[in-house]
């Protein structure tokens, strides 16, 4: 990667490439998301310190994929990366209820954010393999998603660990690259 | 005009003339880059004597002196082993880039979490954090030798300029309109030129924090810019494929330099201004006449891009490193390339000398930095320990310190 190479990732994306920025709460399950995105093996993940940049090929498009670390103390720092993002991919894990409060926050402060005004979000409802999880729809409905008004949303059930749904995610995230890219 | 005295300069080898003209104390440099423990001292002398008219008859003994300090101090066998000295742990996300003062005495690292901290290398003690940018801190620079300022590029779209000493903000330059992701003091300690992803690039007055001059022209992200060493050129490159050459004082470009194919990754000057190298995504370097602009060679073998180039104090040699995980070493004279660099497990993104020339210093995204012998190309040290890959390093001017600084966040210090 080297920094020569996130600067190329930084500036104004050509035509068909899109600056994707994956954003979620620690634990929710970014980094294996990314990998299982990259065909990569996800059995030694450990949490993202800071963060980690993949470009993958979806449907003609060059998906340059940027997972950013979620702990507390480094949320600040998320708008560090907001600049030239296309679409936004909300991480929440389905079956840590206790903070589904707290993930809820992060993400209508997200939406709040001048520079993503307008862009498209995908919330992706992983862990899905566990037996707790919350399914979409109830999880949808605790975060008020259907007040999203100021652009174009999903919410898409997964696990990032076995991979489903996760394609059908990435289908409405090739679908919904602003018209600009297209 | 009186010679008042003389001061040695060892890398690059030289003698400085300390003199007295209309009550104003000057100096100007006699350049030996080609010395080596074989030149005929007493021939040597007798040229400089010829060309320099401050040196008279009575000084004779006192330049073969300084002549011979300098060739011992060529002849000094650089076999220094490296170990780990200190893991420096205070940034909360990865590091940029890393710098050192002129003696070593202190370093400092940029960081994605903002802040430009400054460090004491004997101790690795944390002595400041410099505080006030909104967003990455991507390039820093102190105004070496004189080292008492240190001038930080953020991606918040100013550049800061800071006392080493207090860690005040003398400065907050404004006028960019995208990221700051390169910068660099001339090294009269003048000006700081910083380069933008908006294209331009801009010179600034140290003294009284003012605009001098944007130098625009480039069609695309300007990505590195460097001084040279008289401080009345300045060179930029582009993502827009070429290189441009501007003249300092008016800020009008003087030449582009077109021919490569691909952006602009690295370019710089040779000691004596001569010559510039560049380096590109195309795989390939080029060498430039820094007086005419035009193409002298261009130096193929990579098979992937090339990612930073080199030359080494003298001027004499060019080292590249590249993203197909090799690093050359290249004859600026014969433009032969005299050695690879094989073993790293990755990209090479960063390449320097160490000041005496003897040795070059890798960083890649294996996680390693390592040492090389550039006459044979041999590896002569593993410099392990990150745990994710490295963006920076550098030698300290003696080249006996070597810091790193990676994506784990923490930045080592080899010694």
């Amino acid at each position: 990667m080297g920094l020569l190479s996130i600067l190329r990732k930084l500036k104004s994306a050509p035509d068909q490439e899109v600056r994707i920025l994956l954003l979620g709460l620690d634990n929710a399950g970014k980094t294996t998301l990314l990998k299982q995105l990259a065909s990569e093996d996800i059995t030694h993940i450990t949490p993202t310190q800071g963060f980690n940049i993949k470009s993958v090929q979806s449907q003609g498009f060059k998906l340059n994929v940027w997972d950013i670390g979620g702990q507390r103390k480094i949320r600040p720092y998320w708008r560090n990366y907001f600049e030239n993002t296309d679409i936004l991919i909300y991480v929440i894990d389905s079956a840590d209820r206790k903070r589904f409060e707290e993930t809820g926050q992060e993400l209508a402060e997200l939406l709040d954010e001048e520079k993503l005004s307008g862009v498209p979000v995908l919330i992706f409802a992983n862990k899905q393999d566990l037996l707790t999880a919350a399914p979409a729809a109830e999880i949808a409905e605790g975060l008020n998603l259907h007040t999203i008004r100021d652009r174009v949303w999903q919410i898409q059930s997964c696990s990032a660990l076995t991979g489903e749904g996760v394609q059908d995610g990435m289908n409405w995230v090739c679908k919904n690259v602003n018209a600009k890219k297209k | 005009m009186k010679l008042k005295r003389f001061l040695l300069r060892y890398y690059p080898p030289g003698i400085i003339l300390e003199y007295v003209q209309g009550g104003e104390v000057k100096t100007k440099s006699i350049d030996l880059l080609d010395l080596n423990v074989a030149t005929d001292v007493d021939a040597l002398v007798e040229d400089i004597r010829k060309a320099e008219p401050l040196i008279t008859a009575s000084r004779k003994d006192q330049i073969v002196h300084l002549i011979l300090r300098l060739q011992e101090k060529l002849c000094q066998q650089v076999d220094h082993k490296f170990y780990l000295f200190k893991v420096l742990r205070a940034h909360i996300l990865p590091l940029t880039n890393v710098a050192f003062n002129k003696s070593g005495t202190c370093c400092i690292t940029g960081s994605y979490d903002r802040t430009c901290k400054v460090w004491d290398t004997a101790s690795g003690e944390e002595l400041l954090t410099l505080e006030g940018h909104r967003n990455v801190v991507y390039a820093v620079a102190l105004n070496n030798p004189y080292g008492d300022k240190i001038a930080t590029g953020s991606f918040d779209k100013t550049c800061k300029l800071w006392s080493v000493n207090t860690g005040k903000c003398y400065y907050t330059f404004r006028g960019h309109t995208a990221e700051i992701v390169c910068l660099s003091f001339n090294l009269q300690s003048t000006l700081v030129a910083t380069g933008s992803m908006d294209t331009t690039a801009k010179l600034w007055d140290i003294q009284n924090g003012e605009e001098v001059v944007t130098l625009t022209g480039h069609t695309a992200e300007i990505i590195m810019l460097s001084f040279n060493t008289t401080g009345d050129r300045i060179i930029t490159g582009s993502f827009d494929h070429t290189v441009a050459v501007w003249d300092v004082g008016t800020g009008r470009k003087m030449h582009t330099l077109i021919g490569h194919r691909a952006g602009i990754s690295s370019a710089q000057f040779n000691w004596d201004c001569s010559l510039i190298v560049t380096g590109s995504i195309d795989q390939t370097c080029m060498l430039w006449n820094a007086l005419t602009g035009k193409r002298v060679a261009t130096l193929t073998g990579h098979n992937d891009e090339v990612l930073d180039v080199c030359f080494d104090y003298t001027g004499q040699h060019i080292a590249t490193a590249s993203a197909d995980g090799t690093a050359r070493v290249y004859n600026a004279e014969t433009k032969k390339c005299i050695a690879k660099l094989e073993g790293h497990g990755g990209e090479i993104s960063k390449i320097c000398f160490n000041p005496q020339g003897s040795r070059i210093l890798t960083a890649s995204s294996d996680k390693t930095a390592r040492l090389w012998d550039p006459q044979t190309g041999q590896c002569i040290q593993i410099l392990e320990g990150h745990t994710d890959e490295i963006f920076s390093c550098v030698f300290n001017y003696k080249g006996n310190v070597v810091l790193t600084g990676s994506k784990d966040n923490t930045c080592r210090i080899w010694r």
